[in-house]
């Protein structure tokens, strides 16, 4: 059987298999791979809107961020945004993956619920819940009536509740797909092994720490990557909230490039670029390395 | 009991997570402008839905942003799924070297943010800056990983039987694609589809910085300058007008398919 695979894949398909990728591979190369390096040069490159010459400028154009205070105060607050809105994301997909684990005619409901925000525009996440947050909206309504006083505390117009703030919403927007890939990991998790434990005596707190928690490493893996990665290049929840404000508390890598970029300093902008693609590589491969060291083979 | 106390716990989070700030969208998209600038949960004193969201459809330029939003998505959808799947099939059956580097390099841009400046210099090159055609390439070609990563994977756990007795029966590569291979990936191509949607349709950063022109905005766009326009903070009624038209689409089609939409992320996706 194998020399008769072997010899009809060799024979008539293969030679030309290759010509099945070409497109994607142009598509690809041009569109993804190419800027992709080509931002490891600009941002060592003195390019602006205002004069048509690229020189070589060195680490200029990150001495430049860096006298503005734009380089190290966004790469910290870019981390910070990140790890909030991962811990929140995973936080609530885990626990609703948890509740909802079982299909099920109301646990369609709800799944089906949670999932909307994921549909609308980060945008539209942003609007709804800079009203919801509003100093004289619902949130501070609510808390005015059970707490004493009256609240009109404004989420987004403080510095560090600020950052907190969007970032929640960027979770808000996304977590009914972390949702989903925690339940499909729960799912694929075999029941023996949660009766086992079951009939040794394991409560359902401890059923799920030890026995489905580890299990379902390679969906913490994929959520806790990718939650991460997006993160890192946020820009439509600011856009729609905050505004990269008030005054700088805001203003992620990427906002900071674009507003380098509305100056036409195109340089400093990709050496924005580049911090944004340092960090992400520098985080996703030890911890990709990390977490799939913990994955157990089932 | 332990399930109606966590029907209880879930209704009692789903409220102030989505139950409340989506009544608070749609009960002030109908009101009038000082009425929604307070911004309360209490039912309008006086409908001003009708005037509302004509205001949007006319001077939020919604149709321009529909129109563009479905000509920018569709197409290149559909060129991902088309060019992504064949791109899979050739990656999953073929051991060439140089075929398994361009796989990773496609998985990678998966991964790795897009480099936006870099990519307005390349399309200024190709002269494409700011046009549609340049959006659409470039969606097309940072979205292709995602799609041929899922897509890999899944040919890859399929026997090979199909294919090669299609093959001694005398069908040729195409036909081969077209009669075994596309049908077969069906399942990860309609999650695929999922996520493409949601992705694309929503784009903000890619249209920002690569669609010029008022003729080419996208919804997010109009979305986003409608809401910007007013220099006098945000008229939360008409804002939340438009945020439900520019919703809508996708909720509408959630709303016919969503039995599937789950189940296919639920099954379909993510085997890392």
């Amino acid at each position: 059987m194998a020399t008769v695979a072997e010899r009809s894949r060799t024979g008539r398909l293969r030679p030309g298999l290759a010509l099945f990728a070409l497109p994607s591979v142009v598509l690809v190369l041009v569109f993804f791979l190419v800027p992709f390096l080509a931002n490891a040069v600009f941002a060592f490159v003195r390019w602006t809107g205002y004069s048509d010459t690229l020189s070589w400028t060195g680490l200029t154009n990150f001495e430049l961020l860096n006298q503005l205070g734009i380089l190290g105060h966004a790469i910290r607050i870019t981390v910070i945004y990140a790890v909030i809105t991962m811990a929140v994301q995973n936080g609530v997909g885990l626990a609703l993956a948890t509740a909802l684990e079982k299909t099920n005619r109301v646990n369609t409901i709800f799944r089906s619920i949670f999932f909307i925000p994921v549909l609308m525009s980060p945008l539209a996440a942003g609007y709804i819940w800079s009203a919801v947050l509003s100093p004289d909206g619902p949130a501070n309504d609510f808390l005015s009536a059970v707490l004493p006083g009256s609240i009109h505390y404004a989420y987004l117009g403080h510095g560090v509740s600020a950052l907190v703030t969007v970032a929640c919403i960027d979770a808000w927007k996304w977590s009914g797909l972390a949702t989903l890939v925690y339940i499909a990991g729960l799912n694929r998790i075999p029941a023996q092994l949660t009766e086992a434990a079951r009939i040794d005596g394991a409560g359902p707190w401890r059923r799920f720490w030890s026995v489905k928690f580890p299990l379902l490493a390679p969906a913490v893996t994929f959520n806790v990557v990718i939650t991460l990665v997006g993160a890192f290049s946020a820009l439509d929840a600011v856009f729609a909230t905050t505004g990269g404000g008030p005054g700088d508390a805001t203003t992620l890598l990427n906002v900071a490039l674009y507003l380098q970029y509305g100056q036409s300093y195109f340089g400093q902008a990709s050496a924005l670029g580049l911090v944004v693609t340092l960090l992400v590589v520098v985080t996703a491969v030890p911890l990709i390395t990390w977490l799939r060291r913990r994955e157990v083979p089932m | 009991m332990a399930a109606a106390r966590r029907y209880v716990l879930l209704s009692l989070f789903a409220i102030p997570w989505i139950v409340l700030p989506l009544w608070l969208l749609v009960v002030n998209s109908v009101k009038t402008e000082s009425d929604a600038s307070l911004l309360s949960i209490g039912l309008p004193s006086h409908f001003n839905g009708g005037a509302n969201y004509s205001t949007v459809l006319h001077q939020g330029r919604y149709l321009v942003g529909l129109g563009n939003s479905l000509l920018m998505a569709v197409p290149s959808i559909l060129v991902v799924l088309l060019l992504g799947s064949m791109a899979a099939w050739a990656y999953a059956r073929s051991p060439r070297r140089s075929l398994r580097v361009t796989y990773y390099v496609s998985v990678l841009s998966v991964v790795l943010p897009p480099a936006i400046i870099p990519t307005v210099y390349t399309l200024t090159q190709l002269g494409l800056n700011g046009s549609r055609l340049g959006y659409l390439l470039t969606i097309v070609g940072t979205r292709l990983g995602m799609v041929i990563f899922l897509c890999t994977g899944f040919v890859r756990s399929l026997p090979t039987d199909w294919e090669e007795a299609a093959q001694l029966d005398g069908a040729g590569r195409w036909q081969v694609y077209r009669r075994i291979v596309l049908p077969l990936l069906s399942p990860a191509l309609f999650t695929g589809a999922v996520l493409l949607v949601i992705n694309v349709w929503n784009d903000f950063f890619f249209a920002l910085f690569l669609l010029q022109g008022p003729g080419r905005v996208t919804l997010p766009l109009t979305l986003y300058q409608f809401a910007s326009s007013s220099t006098y903070g945000l008229r939360w009624n008409l804002v939340f007008a438009h945020v439900i038209l520019t919703s809508l689409p996708l909720l509408a089609a959630y709303i016919i398919m969503q039995r599937r939409v789950l189940a296919g992320l639920t099954e379909g996706g993510t085997t890392g």
